[in-house]
């Protein structure tokens, strides 16, 4: 047994990119995953974006190496029907109730809003989770409008607190802590409440409520957010009063570090107006790369911001295998990421192949 | 809750601290894990507070942090002094009678205290080690530092963020901390399920930088598809036509709405009037974008965003009003789902705590007890799993081993 996971059966009856995040990394370690996907395949598979050579979606073949695609409507009964009870764990994202009902293992159910309460029925997206949970107000300009964080990043979250819940639950059962347990429901909404959660218990503590201070400015900490260099954009943070002596060493700024006003955070931001100007023209002088490496060699957590490119060859992230290959139906190989820890005598799979639509339904039907 | 937790029996060394660690800590402590967080009195957890003063220890204020409360509920808390002999011979005899350790320090701590993965497998055979560093336990910068936001600055998600005429936009919040904390907690119970398996423990090397790239992977993907960096398109969709953030009625109120479809904006179509019937099909939208968002914004701007939320919702175009944090205690969706629960807590009273975010057979996981203060459980732990005797742990406070109040370095 070296893959953590092996032995364990999770299926798949939805495709969303909850369910299938949540799945991917039962499967690269070593879970045998099944897509069990209507005939016009799962949703992620018209989700963008496209790859330039054959329009098929990137996003499906990162979330689908190594995992099995059956097309359902193809199984009898019998099949289907043995496939789902000796799941240890399905997926759903709650449409197709109906396949779980000889399901003997753990349904773990992931949707938008949850069951019960007022936004139970609300069509859900990942802006909306971000819109709801407090984020998207402390986005962008001060006189607005916020911006909506890109991509699928809430429903990514909900796959991984999906995942938390669901592998938790199946150890509990094997531990004998939790054998009746049969369902549990992840809500992505309330899984993205884990990033804003603290501004609410904290306005409810202090009264201070958080306004948008502009892109790249949060409150109380200065200097915070991304800035242009010389060649290249730089991540600055300075939180405590050592590094913030540190970084005004390190930029020739040494007029600063001991102005008492400027030992703490929020007395930087009081004088943003002084100090950011010559932040700014101090950091034209440098290169990214090379303000970077001076500022962690000083123990500054400073962060060299990286285009796609770059990040693709970083060589930390090059050493650490850090992405992998999806190899797709057809020859063509995608840089997509790996999972983000290693158990070290377990090792995860990198990469792996990206299965066509119904590519293993004749091993699991009846006459296989 | 009617049944066992999923985790009781496993116990778990937290060393961690800030966010990313704490949080992978609380869902294994909300999951039943008997979590023993371990700070001292001169290196306390800094999610209390980075600027701590003599005067901020006097008046508590290691107690008072809303952001530390939050993360560490569920879990007991002892002092030990690492860097004392006697106290680091403690830590690893707690170590002997627990299933894991978890860490995320910068990468030079460990090494320094004499302690590690090797260390601890000394102490127990098949025990789980989790570091959780900002770059991971290998490669050239494996002892560069980081905090949340640092991260987010070098996963690459700013470059995919925000709007083309600034520059790449961070979502900060510390970002890289809670979602490091749920990659954390996902890679603890699959060592725990293998541990429970094979009786074998292993280190888990996760780099908390890498835990953000799912989050940016439309961006890795896009780039890697059509080899060409993707575009900041801010509020804008290349796909989508109306699609962004309107204003409402009032100061900084807003409204998200996203059309993807015909029968969409159909139904919005008719919600809206005439304003909209100037516009046809997506490809027409697509073509007259700014035309059509500043149609929708004058429309959205007399309007309530709570209300309107509720409007198009009923019609089903997916549509949200922007709310802020504070909010978030009276929503009526969290409120009516029971995701707040109350406890009183020493020093700050009553206090909200988040549940986690799945339930299970229809049941909340319990927050059971509030945020332990500094060194609540000293005397609990080493006398009940250590059998230290009471004149052991008198002489280890005498010896400022052991405390419940914090203490700035330089009076140590």
């Amino acid at each position: 047994m070296n893959k953590a996971l092996e032995g364990m059966k999770v299926v798949d009856i939805s495709g969303s990119i909850s369910t299938e995040y949540c799945s991917k990394i039962f499967c690269d370690y070593g879970a045998e995953v099944i897509n069990l996907e209507p005939k016009s395949g799962f949703e992620t598979r018209n989700t963008p974006p496209f790859i330039k050579e054959n329009n098929e979606s990137a996003m499906h073949a990162y979330l689908n190496t190594n995992k099995l695609s059956l097309i359902r409507n193809e199984l009898t009964k019998n099949s289907m029907d043995k496939l789902i009870s000796k799941a240890d764990l399905i997926l759903t994202n709650g449409e197709n109730s109906d396949l779980t009902l000889k399901a003997e293992g753990v349904v773990s159910e992931i949707s938008w809003f949850g069951k019960g309460g007022e936004y139970e029925d609300f069509i859900g997206t990942d802006a909306q989770c971000f819109a709801l949970n407090g984020m998207l107000r402390i986005l962008g300009s001060v006189e607005g409008p916020p911006i909506i964080p890109t991509g699928y990043q809430a429903q990514i979250i909900g796959g991984m607190a999906a995942f938390v819940g669901s592998l938790g639950q199946v150890l509990g059962s094997e531990l004998g802590n939790s054998k009746n347990i049969n369902h549990i429901e992840t809500s992505i909404f309330e899984a993205c409440l884990c990033l804003t959660e603290v501004g609410a218990v904290s306005f409810f503590n202090t009264g201070l409520e958080g306004r948008r201070l502009g892109v790249n400015r949060f409150a109380p900490t200065y200097p915070l957010g991304v800035f242009p260099c010389k060649e290249g954009w730089i991540g600055l943070t300075v939180l405590t009063p050592n590094q913030w002596h540190s970084f005004c060493n390190l930029l020739n700024m040494e007029e600063f570090a001991s102005v008492p006003e400027y030992q703490t955070s929020s007395g930087r931001l009081e004088n943003i107006d002084i100090i950011e100007p010559v932040i700014q023209e101090k950091l034209l002088t440098f290169s990214s790369n090379d303000l970077f490496y001076r500022a962690q060699k000083k123990g500054i957590p400073l962060a060299r911001v990286p285009t796609m490119e770059e990040l693709l060859n970083v060589d930390q992230f090059l050493e650490r295998e850090a992405f992998g290959s999806a190899k797709l139906p057809g020859g063509l190989d995608l840089k997509v990421p790996s999972i983000p820890f290693r158990l070290m005598d377990t090792p995860p799979l990198i990469g792996g192949k990206v299965a066509k639509l119904g590519e293993h339904t004749k091993e699991f039907s009846d006459e296989a | 809750m009617k049944h066992n937790l999923p985790l009781e029996g496993i116990r778990i060394i937290d060393l961690s601290m800030g966010w990313a660690g704490p949080l992978a800590a609380r869902n294994l402590a909300d999951l039943g894990a008997d979590v023993i967080k371990v700070e001292s009195c001169e290196n306390f957890d800094w999610w209390r507070s980075w600027e701590a003063t003599q005067e901020w220890i006097d008046e508590d204020g290691a107690e008072k942090s809303p952001a530390f409360n939050s993360v560490n509920r569920n879990n007991r808390n002892i002092t030990l002094d690492l860097s004392n002999p006697e106290g680091r011979e403690l830590l690893l005899k707690l170590v002997k009678t627990a299933n894991a350790v978890m860490e995320n320090f910068s990468g030079s701590v460990l090494p320094k205290l004499n302690l590690g993965y090797e260390v601890f497998k000394k102490e127990k055979k098949d025990i789980i080690l989790l570091s959780m560093h900002a770059f991971g336990s290998t490669g050239p910068w494996k002892m560069f530092r980081a905090y949340g936001s640092t991260v987010e600055q070098s996963s690459g998600l700013p470059h995919v963020s925000g709007d083309s005429t600034d520059p790449p936009m961070m979502h900060h919040i510390a970002y890289g901390d809670a979602v490091a904390g749920l990659n954390g907690v996902s890679a603890l119970l699959i060592a725990l399920r293998y541990q429970a398996k094979t009786g074998k423990g292993q280190f888990v090397d996760l780099s908390q930088v890498e835990s953000l790239f799912p989050l940016a992977s439309h961006g890795i993907t896009e780039f890697t598809a059509k080899a060409k960096e993707p575009a900041r398109n801010g509020n804008k969709s290349e796909f989508f036509s109306p699609y962004g953030v309107y204003p409402c009625k009032g100061d900084d109120k807003w409204i998200v709405i996203q059309i993807f479809n015909e029968e969409q904006w159909l139904n919005l179509k008719k919600l809206g009037g005439k304003t909209f019937n100037q516009f046809g099909d997506l490809q027409d939208r697509l073509s007259r974008l700014n035309e059509l968002d500043k149609a929708v914004a004058e429309w959205t701007t007399t309007l309530e965003a709570q209300k309107l939320m509720y409007l198009l919702q009923e019609a089903k175009i997916p549509a949200a009003a922007t709310h802020n944090m504070p909010s978030l205690l009276n929503d009526p969706h969290l409120s009516s789902r029971g995701f707040w629960q109350w406890l009183d807590r020493a020093v700050v009273g009553n206090q909200p705590n988040p549940s986690a975010p799945f339930i299970v057979n229809g049941e909340r996981f319990p927050v059971k007890t509030p945020s332990p203060t500094l060194g609540q459980h000293n005397e609990e732990i080493l006398s009940g799993i250590l059998q230290l005797t009471q004149t052991d742990i008198d002489r280890l406070r005498e010896k400022g081993i052991i405390g419940t109040k914090p203490r700035m370095p330089s009076l140590k």
